[in-house]
């Protein structure tokens, strides 16, 4: 697979910001780097096999074909990966076209209408089909990691592939990711919760209605 | 009435989708200025987002001066809003307002919208960090880096480019998140309440 250059290392600069909590460090960093992202590693999707119609996990950086992690992916104290994303989409009005001539070449054969049943049927038949021969859309987002720091860039602007992501290597990891939004920070410096009701006078609201918390 | 139809709305009763009248019974009857009013509140409230706009708003007011706001690694920054501004509010006819323009941010119309009740939602900024400049568009919600801009790079061999690249947006986080730690330490003082927002407001008040 031929992939854009890695926004990572080059090209437009737009990423969600996650602090990971510090835990007990790990005595060989690579080794449980390497482990984490084989633990959430990337599967292809075989539409001959199984019905999934989505996969995602962790592939190298620089070949998101790759999901061996045992070189370059720890470079100065920097953990850098990508999330492959996999799906399967047969289009609705694919299907519906190929159903019109099923249903219509259907009386010349059995000199009848088809029944709902068959026409189900005939549904996921076609379905099947063109799902066979769909190739899959490939999104691939990059990530960059600074051990030490701990702070963790996801290099994608849709916040459902943030979302996802943090949440995937949370799991591969066992860390916890906070996130970098004012509101968390607050969180972070311990802030009383009494003190960070919306400010009436700002946001265009009565005192009553603050303290009603109709913000 | 068709016997198909009339099975039809006996279900939809049954399933209590519809009243006795035939009638949906979860209609949303709200008026269309009362849907955009709790869709802005709903945007408000999620993950705290009013500290964000909060915090950005104040930003705006502080940078107008030119001062610096922070230091970091030895250096001062220095803040400046530039091009567009994205407002929201939940008060008012008026929820978003977005203003384009060179000087926009500080326009005598964005106070307006200001002193209305609006607060800023999304920006660009240009951060001046000693003699290196960094441009990044953030958002209240998330704070996400979006479309930065980082300083030319020094080094000439690929790896360490990348290297420096990666070293310069961890540093424009660490800017931001500095500069957050500036307002929150003026938002959870006393002071906030009593001099930080009357102040601001008479700033939004001020449009000659």
């Amino acid at each position: 697979m031929v992939r854009a250059p890695m926004p990572v290392l080059r090209g437009s600069i737009t990423f969600a910001r996650f602090r990971s909590e510090p835990g007990k460090r790990p005595q060989d960093l690579r080794r449980w780097l390497v482990r984490g992202l084989d633990r959430g590693a990337f599967e292809p999707l075989d539409p001959a096999r199984g019905d999934d119609d989505r996969s995602a996990g962790f592939v190298a950086l620089e070949d998101p074909d790759s999901t061996d992690f045992s070189s370059g992916v720890l470079e100065a104290g920097r953990a850098l990966f990508a999330f492959r994303v996999d799906r399967i989409q047969v289009k609705g009005t694919a299907v519906r076209a190929e159903l019109e001539r099923w249903v219509a070449a259907f009386p010349a054969e059995h000199r009848r209408a088809p029944t709902r049943g068959e026409k189900a049927g005939a549904r996921d038949e076609i379905r099947h089909r063109l799902r066979s021969r769909t190739p899959p859309t490939t999104r691939v987002f990059d990530v960059s990691w600074a051990l030490d720091g701990g702070e963790l860039l996801v290099w994608a602007a849709s916040r459902k592939a943030v979302d996802e992501i943090a949440a995937a290597i949370e799991a591969a990891f066992e860390v916890k990711l906070a996130p970098c939004s004012v509101g968390a920070q607050a969180i972070r410096a311990e802030i009383a919760e009494d003190a960070l009701a919306p400010t009436a006078a700002l946001v265009g609201m009565t005192r009553e209605e603050v303290s009603r918390g109709e913000a | 009435m068709a016997r198909r139809e009339q099975a039809r709305a006996e279900a939809a009763f049954l399933r209590g989708a519809t009243g006795v009248d035939g009638a949906a019974t979860d209609a949303d009857v709200r008026d269309e200025a009362e849907v955009e009013q709790g869709k802005a509140r709903e945007q408000l409230l999620r993950g705290r987002t009013w500290l964000g706009r909060e915090c950005l708003t104040w930003l705006l007011w502080r940078s107008e001066a030119g001062d610096p706001l922070a230091r970091v690694e030895g250096a001062e920054v220095v803040a400046l809003f530039t091009g567009k501004v994205l407002l929201r509010g939940v008060a008012g006819d008026v929820t978003e307002v977005a203003a384009r323009g060179a000087a926009a941010p500080y326009a005598a119309q964005v106070k307006r919208a200001l002193a209305s009740g609006l607060l800023v939602h999304q920006a660009r900024l240009r951060l001046t960090h000693g003699e290196r400049v960094f441009e990044v568009t953030l958002d209240a919600e998330h704070l996400d880096v979006r479309a930065a801009k980082l300083p030319e790079l020094l080094t000439e061999a690929e790896d360490d480019r990348a290297a420096e690249r990666l070293d310069l947006c961890e540093q424009l986080g660490r800017m931001v998140d500095l500069l957050v730690g500036a307002f929150l330490e003026v938002r959870a003082s006393k002071g906030w309440a009593r001099s930080t927002v009357p102040a601001l407001r008479a700033w939004m008040a001020d449009q000659g």
